[in-house]
């Protein structure tokens, strides 16, 4: 498959999600359309993710951030001596392998930004050194699975197979994109709010955080 | 007495929860099915189960399907005539095996599943698999580093029945296709072999003479596409694999290929004798069905460490 294929196939898989949006609340009476949007139960893998992500988002995934959200500060000081001395406030399923994940919730300053590449993303300082110490994603490409990992409700046993759950991931991720509404221009220096989780597999690993709600102050 | 009453219970209880035919003392036979141990990866987990079946008083039966679906159902029959009290499986088709694990179970015999899934939830008691999205994506991250984030590359994708092949060209680019400088000039199915990623890379490579790079789904196809690149005089080429076998940690450790991914194959079999014990003993494992296990990044960096299909602490 070429690249350009890709990436139209990408695009057209972001197609759904916006019109989920739009459409949010359809009269049942009404037969659906032809090329309606998919719903959790129909369509590719790719849809079915897209449309269950967004089903979730607001009625389940923002209450259960902002719930389950600690502050920055004590989750840094409860990870200095790695994951696991952080369990308590962390969230994966029981078996071993699977990393932690911990959803924080705090305000920092931008001391840096990268806002071009299809990864941007802005360095916050939280603790007042001046130095960045959380990395938030923008996207629209968010890696890793913190979001999904971090739900304790999904879980991967009611999914069909690894395929199915990693594109719920990846709709989420691109949920938490398509949420974000940032100013035009150099943020450095403005102050920001935000919430979200994010993985540590090592002791010592910088925070990448998938953003649920930003707010530039 | 005491002894015996709590025997007697737990006798019970067992034949209550897991229908067993005898509660016997002894713990019984776990059958052990496999694809081939031609892969030295299915032998790991094959003599992983094994090892730690025996260590907590079991018999084994290991018996291996050569992905074939027929053949397992086959064996899956043998392991419920010999009357196994559980059995541990890399299955033979997501598809195809959903009936055998039902037979097995009608039987029942709890099966607990290991680095492949099936499609249904709700046969097996535990499906315990890689994090095949989260590995691909780190081989996918060295391997766009490895490339300077540019150049042409070539993908060999493993068995279509597999969904294993799926998920890990899926995390390949989703990290991969990031890079607009990273062309993609080939994409080609060597099923998993050694064999016939040998052959398919010589044809790529006729045709795609400048090709910088080769990902591959597995160990044994980026084994197969090397051998092919060092007889074409390509050894620039850079190579990544996935599996994290002992033969491709002797090739990075020779300079040959750069890295792979490793599944910890060996634990994961261990892993799934123990919850089967569990099972056996308690009525429950305690987890979820299905597990995911997180995969490691291999390069010269740890190669040394790296033995089996395990990563020495």
């Amino acid at each position: 498959m070429s690249r350009k294929m890709m990436t139209a196939l990408c695009l057209l898989a972001l197609v759904p999600l916006a019109a989920c949006k739009i459409v949010k609340n359809p009269d049942p009476e009404q037969p659906a359309a032809e090329g309606a949007p998919p719903t959790a139960a129909s369509g590719s893998d790719e849809a079915r993710m897209s449309a269950r992500a967004a089903e979730i988002w607001e009625p389940q995934v923002v209450p259960y951030i902002a719930a389950k959200a600690t502050d920055i500060a004590t989750l840094r000081a409860a990870l200095v001596d790695g994951p696991d001395a952080a369990a308590s406030y962390g969230f994966r399923p029981a078996a071993e392998g699977s990393p932690w994940n911990f959803i924080a919730k705090g305000e920092g300053k931008v001391v840096a930004e990268d806002r071009q590449s299809r990864a941007a993303k802005l360095d916050l300082d939280t603790d007042g050194d001046g130095k960045g110490d959380v990395t938030v994603q923008l996207g629209p490409v968010m890696k890793g699975t913190a979001l999904r990992d971090s739900l304790n409700f999904l879980v991967f046993t009611d999914y069909r197979d690894q395929i199915e759950f990693a594109k719920l991931a990846r709709a989420l991720n691109d949920h938490a994109h398509a949420g974000l509404k940032l100013p035009e221009g150099d943020l450095t220096g403005r102050s920001v709010a935000f919430s979200g989780p994010f993985t540590i597999r090592t002791k010592g690993e910088a925070i990448l955080l998938t953003p649920v709600t930003l707010e530039v102050r | 007495m005491k002894i015996l009453r709590r025997t007697l219970i737990a006798s019970v209880a067992l034949a209550a929860f897991a229908t067993a035919p005898f509660a016997a003392s002894a713990e019984g036979l776990i059958a052990i099915i496999t694809p081939s141990h031609d892969n030295p990866f299915f032998k790991a987990e094959a003599v992983g189960a094994e090892a730690r079946a025996k260590e907590m008083g079991y018999e084994t039966l290991v018996l291996v399907h050569d992905d074939d679906a027929n053949k397992q159902s086959e064996l899956f029959d043998t392991a419920i005539a010999r009357g196994a009290k559980a059995i541990i499986l890399d299955n033979a088709g997501a598809d195809a095996t959903v009936g055998a694990v039902k037979r097995a179970k009608d039987a029942g015999i709890p099966s607990f599943l290991i680095d492949r899934e099936i499609t249904e939830s709700g046969i097996a008691v535990s499906q315990i698999v890689s994090n095949n999205y989260q590995g691909a994506q780190l081989g996918a991250e060295e391997f766009v580093k490895l490339m300077g984030e540019k150049g042409k590359y070539a993908e060999l994708v493993g068995k279509e029945s597999d969904t294993n092949a799926g998920i890990r060209s899926s995390g390949y680019h989703d990290v991969i296709d990031q890079y607009p400088d990273l062309e993609m000039v080939a994409q080609q199915s060597a099923n998993w072999s050694q064999t016939e990623a040998y052959s398919k890379m010589e044809t790529i490579l006729q045709a795609n003479p400048e090709i910088k790079g080769v990902i591959s789904g597995n160990d044994t196809m980026a084994m197969g596409a090397w051998a092919a690149l060092e007889a074409a005089g390509r050894t620039d080429v850079i190579v990544v694999g996935f599996d994290g076998s002992n033969d491709v940690r002797d090739s990075i450790k020779a300079g040959g290929i750069k890295a792979t991914v490793l599944q910890p194959a060996y634990r994961q079999a261990q892993l799934a004798v123990e919850q089967a014990d569990q099972y056996l003993k308690t009525g429950k494992t305690g987890q979820d069905e299905k597990q995911l296990m997180d995969c490691v990044l291999i390069n010269a960096d740890n190669a040394g460490k790296l033995e089996t299909f395990a990563l020495a602490e």
